[in-house]
């Protein structure tokens, strides 16, 4: 299918008054036309900042995003108004982004009206309504305002916003985690059909394991700031190879009482971002570290083919488990 | 709900809680009751609004009033009925017998106090025992959550989530609870801090032999930490049994669609199963079952009467007509 993006060694620091604060550090990513790519890791972890850099929302320190090719980094104003329209993104509140004294019809009839991309009241009328029908909204609430509706609906609202000027990637920022069990897997299902039926591209961000599993083809796992994991979806699962990664999957408690797994617990919590030491910077949490961890960066290499990873150690450890 | 030997450290009888707004009244809790034996932790399961908190609180004699508003029902806390227990009382009782952890644990702390200072209090307040004794035994209780006592003289804003809700465990546990009400402990915390913290509830809880409430929506916490589990749904157990009745065969349809929205680690699904429609609206509650608009597998019957939650094998209660029946 072709790549549609691709970030190229992405940074972004933020100076804060104690140093700087390695927010996106060295992230190069590739998505595939039509595909999901699954980003994965904590709070802090940069996975909302690697989003906001690549909707453009905020400025890299340094690096590359290609979308179809084109660096879209260096772009401004009209060169790049026709590249803003192919990227959209969903937010995680979808009460927090939508003006309360909107009605539904308005507030998805605005990306219309601001991208012109339909013009003529009847004509945005209309496609207002293809939307609402397209995302499962009931006409009846076109003239409902934002409090009157559940989380699900106002998600629903989010995405037909995103939608509406025909993006062909879209950054979805934890989309469901403000929702509950019964109606996050309806906007899953949702989420899915668009995809199919529009050939969408998303990135995925998320703290979700399950979810991300559930909706991925490739998977990125985030630890202060760098990948430290990408491969496809059903690999990370059957191979996990960064201890973090492991961690991370053993930590999350699944809901079956027959399932007895070894837990890795890990010590401490998520290190500074601040300026981080020329290590591995999950040295201090991983129960693998030798010397070698805390003396270099491990490099992000493909240790099988498409399974990339930056560990020092990795093979090793997964030995000794076994043993 | 099945014979006991000891008096259970809650009984709760046919709770009914409203809540009197301008839009009408809320029914949060419908003729709810369950009891905890001494020791046993009790996962309590459902989704926003379905009453959960409202349980907690009324464990604790902590809902407002107004707008709450106790309809019927009793709560017996160790055999002492809540109801008519006056607010001096009751102060000894929180804490001391039973305590709570709260969601999030930044407002559950004094933002200008030192954490220290705040588990302290507690014991202060319980144990007639001198301040400095009482600072000896929060240094005490920071160890035991994980946290070294030379932190004392700092404030909340100084730790993490994870740190912060183990100073308000260490709060809970200060005075050796019979009862724990943990409501979403972990909601707010990273997963593999979640761990840490529930790894921690669970040791703490078996060395203690503590009673547990588990409020939580996440079925997965409950298959890790829970002895029993009951499943709320409007302001009703749907069901309650234990966790092999809940996982192995639930039988309520509501229980199963909860099991199949939640995408899976161990199965490869192509499609996730929701459940259609939305939670039902809690200021006009049906007489008949509330869950029968979202349900797959109604008949008749269900859109005319109410059922009764009835055992339908030792332990295992089902509050649905249509339960058990094979074909849907």
């Amino acid at each position: 299918m072709g790549t549609l993006l691709e970030t190229k060694h992405l940074k972004k620091y933020f100076e804060v008054p104690q140093g700087t604060l390695h927010a996106v550090d060295d992230v190069s990513l590739s998505i595939e036309k039509g595909s999901t790519l699954g980003v994965v890791g904590e709070s802090g972890c940069g996975k909302s900042t690697l989003g906001k850099l690549i909707m453009k929302l905020s400025q890299p320190t340094s690096g590359q995003i290609l979308f179809d090719g084109t660096d879209i980094v260096p772009l401004t104003g009209k060169a790049f108004r026709s590249h803003r329209y192919q990227i959209q993104m969903i937010f995680q509140d979808p009460y927090a982004t939508l003006d309360p004294r909107m009605s539904v019809g308005q507030l998805i009839a605005e990306p219309l009206e601001v991208s012109r991309l339909v013009q003529g009241k009847q004509a945005i009328d209309q496609r207002v309504d293809e939307l609402m029908e397209l995302v499962g909204l009931a006409q009846r609430l076109k003239n409902s305002y934002p409090h009157e509706l559940d989380g699900g609906r106002r998600q629903r609202i989010g995405i037909a916003r995103a939608l509406a000027v025909n993006p062909q990637f879209i950054v979805c920022d934890e989309p469901v985690s403000a929702l509950d069990v019964s109606i996050q897997a309806q906007v899953l299902n949702l989420l899915q059909d668009l995809q199919r039926d529009m050939g969408l591209t998303y990135m995925f961000i998320t703290h979700d394991m399950s979810v991300v599993k559930h909706i991925s083809d490739q998977i990125a796992v985030m630890y202060l700031g760098q990948v430290v994991e990408k491969c496809e979806a059903k690999e990370l699962f059957a191979n996990t190879m960064h201890p973090y990664s492991q961690a991370l999957l053993s930590a999350i408690p699944i809901p079956n009482i027959h399932i007895e797994r070894k837990k890795i617990l890990l010590k401490g919590e998520l290190s500074s971002p601040i300026n981080p030491k020329p290590c591995c910077r999950f040295a201090v949490r991983c129960p693998y570290a030798t010397e070698e961890c805390f003396a270099s960066e491990p490099a992000y290499r493909e240790v099988k083919p498409g399974h990339f990873v930056a560990c020092h150690k990795v093979g090793q450890h997964n030995d000794n488990n076994k043993q | 709900m099945a014979e006991h030997k000891d008096t259970p450290i809650v009984e709760v009888e046919n709770l009914t809680v409203h809540y009197e707004t301008d839009d009408g009244i809320v029914e949060a809790v419908n003729n709810v009751s369950f009891h905890i034996d001494k020791g046993e932790v009790l996962g309590l399961v459902g989704e926003t609004g379905a009453g959960k908190t409202t349980i907690a609180l009324s464990l604790m004699k902590l809902l407002p009033v107004p707008p709450s508003h106790v309809v019927s029902g009793t709560v017996r806390l160790d055999g002492q009925d809540v109801g008519v227990l006056n607010e001096h009382h009751m102060r000894r009782l929180r804490g001391s017998t039973v305590s709570m952890i709260f969601q999030d644990p930044m407002t559950a702390l004094n933002p200008v106090k030192y954490v220290g200072d705040q588990i302290a209090e507690v014991i202060l307040l319980h144990d007639k025992c001198s301040k400095k004794d009482a600072m000896l035994k929060a240094c005490e209780m920071m160890k035991t959550v994980g946290i070294t006592p030379e932190r004392y003289k700092e404030y909340p804003h100084q730790f993490s989530g994870g740190m912060k809700q183990r100073i308000v465990i260490a709060i809970a546990l200060a005075c050796q609870p019979e009862l724990l009400i943990a409501d979403e402990p972990t909601t707010a915390l990273d997963v593999t801090i979640q761990a840490q913290v529930l790894e921690m509830m669970k040791d703490l809880q078996r060395e203690r032999g503590m009673a547990m409430l588990m409020i939580t929506h996440d079925l997965g916490i409950v298959a890790e930490m829970c002895d029993k589990c009951a499943i709320i749904y409007a302001g009703e157990i749907v069901e309650y049994g234990t966790l092999e009745h809940i996982f192995d065969h639930p039988l309520h349809p509501y229980t199963v669609g909860l099991m199949e929205s939640i995408p899976s680690l161990d199965k490869d699904v192509e499609r996730l199963k929701p459940i259609p429609g939305l939670m039902i609206d809690p200021t006009n509650l049906p007489q008949h079952c509330s869950f029968c608009e979202r349900c797959a597998r109604k008949c008749a019957r269900c859109e005319q009467d109410d059922p009764a939650l009835v055992e339908v094998e030792p332990g295992h209660w089902v509050k649905c007509f249509c339960a058990g029946k094979e074909d849907a």
